[in-house]
């Protein structure tokens, strides 16, 4: 039988139309850290231009919300009050029933070997 | 020995090989990439954005493999924790100068701006400050002040990790060396909440504590334990003496400075036959 277990955890939904230049904001990420759990960070859009267009400043290059680091998320949703462009949604897992499982490991910590041998985890 | 130091040591630790310093890896196929994209323009679209897809790429947190296959083969970075004779013998390896500049974990998620990053090769300052002029806190390090600033780091508490650009047949390129709490610390979160291990490895040590020594020394409350950002000392305060646990140690030995009875020393990691694959 095939299965496949996804950890449960809350997902944070940024309009990033809405939220705009995010660095200029940041108030979500403030609240969360605050909070505590510290999930939301922030990133440029895209790698900003080298040579005479390069920004100067930080603000002046485009950034975005990300959620991450959501499994310690506690679904407070402290961001989303503090958002005043009502940029966020909180969307919380449906409740789980705890399921039987088998750990394994098989990692050696290298993948590649000095040879070129490739040894990626087993997966059966 | 990690199985990187089997491979990639040449008969010491991976990074402490002055193979892995020869210029010639700088600019070789994989460890290019991961140099280019660390040094320049693309750094945070590059470290910043693999922290954003943590939660898509690791959806089972009890079968984080995949993730640490990505770190190794895609991302071409990965971190390992070392302690200060260690981090003072990479110096050493290395050429002067060093940049050190603000570190990405902390300002990208919201916390107070610190110099954390110090990179090693003198060839990353130039791309740097071409690339990205609005990092004008950055600084630049003689030897003398990058070990300096690996000894303040030591007390004030921040473990030390050498973090690779790329692992190829040629070697393994050691390319920033970073100092971060486990609180802070985005690959370190990935290892201890992800549990994904190639973001953060444990160290090639393990803290052993003299319970003699520890029985005569604080008694009533451990000055030591505040240091371990692993949750790898357990003290009893029926018996009064600090254990620690080695399958939880990362062996980044900012615990033993901190202990005023001498009491804590770092062993290798291959003395407990059980910590062989335990990384
Ligand atoms: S709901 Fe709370 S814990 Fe979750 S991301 Fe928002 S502020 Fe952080
Ligand atoms: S609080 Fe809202 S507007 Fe401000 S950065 Fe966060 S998502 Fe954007
Ligand atoms: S790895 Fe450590 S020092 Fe480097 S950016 Fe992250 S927290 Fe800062
Ligand atoms: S017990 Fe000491 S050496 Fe081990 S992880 Fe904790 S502080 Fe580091
Ligand atoms: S500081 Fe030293 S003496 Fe005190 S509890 Fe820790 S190991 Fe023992």
């Amino acid at each position: 039988m095939e299965y496949t277990h996804i950890t449960p955890r809350p997902v944070i939904h940024v309009d990033e139309e809405a939220c705009g230049n995010a660095i200029l904001c940041l108030k979500c990420v403030k609240a969360c850290l605050e909070a505590g759990p510290n999930c939301i960070g922030f990133m440029n859009t895209e790698p900003p231009p080298v040579g005479e267009n390069a920004p100067q400043r930080l603000e002046d290059i485009p950034h975005k919300i990300i959620s991450t680091v959501m499994v310690n998320c506690n679904g407070c949703g402290k961001c989303v009050e503090a958002c005043p462009k009502g940029a966020l949604t909180l969307e919380m897992p449906e409740p789980q029933v705890p399921t039987v499982r088998v750990q394994r490991s098989d990692i050696i910590f290298c993948f590649t070997l000095r040879d070129g041998t490739k040894t990626f985890p087993r997966d059966d | 020995m990690c199985r990187y130091c089997v491979e990639y040591g040449g008969g010491t630790k991976w990074y402490l090989n002055p193979d892995n310093y020869r210029d010639e890896l700088y600019t070789s196929g994989a460890h290019e990439a991961t140099v280019k994209m660390l040094s320049g323009v693309q750094k945070n679209s590059f470290d910043v954005g693999a922290m954003s897809i943590a939660d898509e790429s690791a959806p089972d947190l009890y079968s984080t493999d995949s993730l640490s296959v990505g770190m190794e083969q895609m991302i071409g970075h990965g971190g390992q924790v070392v302690p200060l004779e260690d981090a003072l013998k990479i110096i050493d390896l290395c050429r002067e100068p060093f940049l050190l500049m603000h570190c990405a974990c902390r300002r990208y998620f919201g916390k107070t701006d610190i110099l954390r990053c110090l990179y090693l090769w003198p060839q990353v300052i130039e791309t740097a400050l071409k690339e990205r002029p609005w990092e004008k806190d950055s600084r630049i390090l003689s030897k003398e002040e990058a070990k300096e600033f690996e000894i303040d780091c030591d007390k004030k508490g921040f473990l030390h990790s050498i973090w690779h650009a790329a692992v190829d047949t040629d070697g393994i390129l050691p390319m920033v060396m970073c100092h971060c709490t486990a609180t802070d610390c985005i690959p370190t979160k990935f290892r201890v909440s992800y549990g994904v291990i190639n973001a953060q490895r444990k160290g090639e040590y393990v803290a052993e504590v003299d319970l003699a020594k520890c029985k005569e020394g604080c008694k009533e409350y451990p000055a030591c334990m505040h240091r371990c950002q692993f949750g790898a000392m357990r003290y009893s305060p029926v018996e009064r003496v600090m254990y620690i646990d080695p399958q939880a140690c990362f062996g980044c030995g900012l615990c033993r400075p901190a202990c005023p009875y001498g009491a804590i020393k770092l062993v290798d990691r291959s003395s407990y036959p059980s910590l062989v694959d335990n990384w």
